[in-house]
């Protein structure tokens, strides 16, 4: 008897769907698309390094690098997320975008690169003989 | 009865304008019926009659020889039969449907899974093969109580007149046998728990594999205008008899409502059966209810 | 365009049936498209049906990298589904290969052998997104009606190598000829 008692709740509970287009929430883990802030990257490629599908693209120039991102490639694993030292990168909630082009999604974005930090001016002499001198700051590429 | 009558019986009501979009609301009534008791929303409306001229509009492989001519024909007997069988019941209360006898219903009711099983074997594919086995040992299975059933009632009339099936008295012979052949339907439409020949994921639906198109459009209908049949038939056992014509079209078309619900909620608590499960159940289940149809019209004959 | 004309395209966008192919998926994608026929993403309230015969469906549901096995068997189902028809890929492993990109056992994107109309990327995606990636390939049926193109070609035969339309190497997406019916 108990298909029938659950036939008849469901048919009298209401249907859980959800009306198109509606979409549910996703949970608040959700490993969505990448985003990235040119603003905080400092161009150390560790992301193309750790990325599992090649999705992320690393170009070095002179000045600038280029950076592009192709979600249809991505495979949301998080991993480029995990090794940004800047937290250049972060995950949306969000799904990705149905397509239907292939490369339609991808962004690249030309980032000028920041000029070297300046380095710090002829500190406190040094104490005494022991101590090892310092050396410069190291060049950051 | 003459010409237009005839013709108005056959083609407006029960026939064919009456019965086409009947079938469309009973494939709909079914979809939607199981899908509110799984919890979901079901199908808008109108979805079998746009899956209906979708299917008009698509390409069908070409189909060569004498091969290629049944399977085209299959399908448009099998909608004509079931369109015919609809047309033939005696539902109105005057000289009943179009003149024919019980023999013809019968036959007519039974062209469809004839058709299914010649199509399945028609189309040269393994699948469809199997499934035309498969729904010939259905057929075999669950035409012995069905036919007893009915012959069972017209014989306890004394006649194979189809007035006789609508002004029935009400005796327990007459619930006996709408019983029988309402466990008969699920078989006859291939609904769950019975719905083998079609199985989808098992023989890639069986003896349809290979149709395509206005082809396929034409089976679906044909399944539909199953559904109006064989609800209507219980309908015109069971409903009492009336003399003012609306009233009594207005209770067919209720008792087939009916009807269609109690299947789809059948179909939607039960699984689909195996096949010797199913051959089991026919034979050494519901045979009693045939021994019990065919003994009690003996015994009410020979008391008469 | 008359009535009849305005009728069909009407139904080609409000009944997609499906056939579901995996062409060496991890199954992951297969499962996300089975869960959107569950109560609460369902499916059929667009009127979709996953059908048993791909003689029966307008849309071919293709999930997995095409393996070298699996290539086959996707031209001749892509075939057998009698026109108008239209192509989703389901998940980010037929539009790329995904994470299998330097595998030897794999031939390629999806589009290097049947023309793909929508692409769902996803690792799996989520149920709503494979059903509005449905939608919009019935909507991409009904417009191929209404407008009676040939079936839009691309432009240029889609190269995963960056070569041109003058490739002579086997990547060049073949362009099979569809035809629109009214």
């Amino acid at each position: 008897m108990s298909i029938l008692t659950m036939l008849w709740r469901n048919l009298w509970g209401g249907s859980r769907t959800m009306l198109f287009p509606a979409r549910p929430k996703v949970s608040k883990g959700f490993r969505g698309l990448v985003r990235f802030d040119p603003a905080l990257c400092t161009g150390c490629a560790i992301c193309r390094f750790r990325c599992t599908a090649r999705a992320i693209e690393f170009k070095a120039a002179k000045g600038e690098f280029t950076w592009s991102y192709d979600p249809g490639q991505c495979t949301f694993c998080g991993r480029c997320v995990e090794g940004c030292k800047t937290h250049a990168l972060s995950q949306d909630s969000e799904c990705p975008p149905v397509y239907t082009t292939i490369g339609e999604l991808k962004k690249s974005y030309t980032v000028a690169r920041k000029p070297p930090a300046p380095r710090p001016a002829a500190a406190a002499p040094p104490a005494g003989d022991s101590q090892p001198a310092k050396s410069a700051t190291g060049d950051m590429q | 009865m003459n010409l237009t009558t005839a013709l108005a019986r056959l083609l407006i009501f029960p026939g064919l304008l009456f019965a086409v979009p009947f079938a469309w609301f009973f494939l709909w009534v079914e979809r939607k019926a199981v899908a509110l008791m799984q919890g979901r929303i079901g199908p808008p409306f109108m979805q079998p009659f746009f899956d209906f001229i979708k299917l008009l509009g698509k390409t069908t492989p070409p189909r060569n020889g004498i091969g290629g001519l049944l399977m085209k024909a299959w399908p448009l007997i099998a909608v004509s039969a079931a369109a015919g069988a609809v047309g033939l019941l005696p539902v109105l209360p005057t000289s009943g449907g179009f003149e024919g006898d019980l023999i013809l219903l019968l036959a007519l009711l039974e062209l469809p899974s004839m058709c299914i099983i010649a199509a399945g074997f028609s189309s040269r594919s393994i699948f469809g093969e199997i499934g035309s086995a498969r729904e010939a040992v259905l057929s075999v299975s669950y035409n012995v109580v069905f036919l007893l059933a009915i012959v069972s009632i017209a014989a306890s009339q004394h006649t194979f007149r189809l007035e006789a099936l609508a002004q029935l008295p009400a005796t327990p012979l007459r619930w006996l046998g709408i019983l029988a052949i309402l466990v008969c339907l699920p078989a006859k439409l291939h609904i769950n728990p019975f719905s083998l020949p079609n199985a989808e994921q098992e023989i890639y639906s069986g003896p349809m594999t290979e149709y395509a198109g206005p082809e396929l459009a034409m089976w679906e209908l044909s399944h539909g205008l199953e559904w109006v049949a064989a609800t209507g038939l219980i309908a015109t056992l069971a409903a009492p008899h009336l003399t003012i014509w609306w009233l009594a079209a207005l209770v067919f078309v209720a008792i087939s409502f009916g009807v269609v619900l109690l299947l789809s909620v059948l179909a939607a608590a039960t699984a689909r059966l195996a096949i010797d499960t199913t051959v089991r159940f026919y034979w050494q289940c519901t045979l009693i209810f045939a021994v019990l149809a065919v003994s009690s019209a003996l015994f009410m004959r020979f008391r008469s | 365009m008359n009535l009849w004309n305005r009728l069909m395209c009407y139904s080609r966008r409000r009944s997609p049936w499906l056939f579901h192919m995996n062409s060496g998926s991890c199954n992951g994608c297969d499962i996300e498209l089975i869960a959107s026929l569950t109560p609460r993403y369902d499916a059929e309230q667009l009127g979709v049906r996953l059908e048993g015969s791909p003689r029966h469906a307008d849309i071919l549901c293709i999930t997995g990298p095409v393996t070298h096995n699996a290539v086959k068997a996707i031209q001749t189902v892509y075939g057998q589904v009698c026109g108008p028809k239209a192509v989703v890929a389901i998940g980010s492993c037929p539009a790329t290969t995904n994470v299998f990109i330097d595998s030897r056992t794999l031939d390629g994107p999806l589009n290097r052998h049947i023309p793909v109309d929508v692409f769902v990327p996803g690792c799996p995606p989520r149920p709503d997104a494979i059903i509005l990636g449905i939608a919009k390939a019935a909507e991409i049926l009904s417009e191929r009606a209404s407008k009676k193109l040939p079936l839009d070609p691309p432009a240029e035969p889609v190269c995963m190598c960056g070569h041109s339309s003058d490739c002579t190497t086997e990547c060049a997406a073949k362009t099979e000829d569809r035809e629109v019916l009214l």
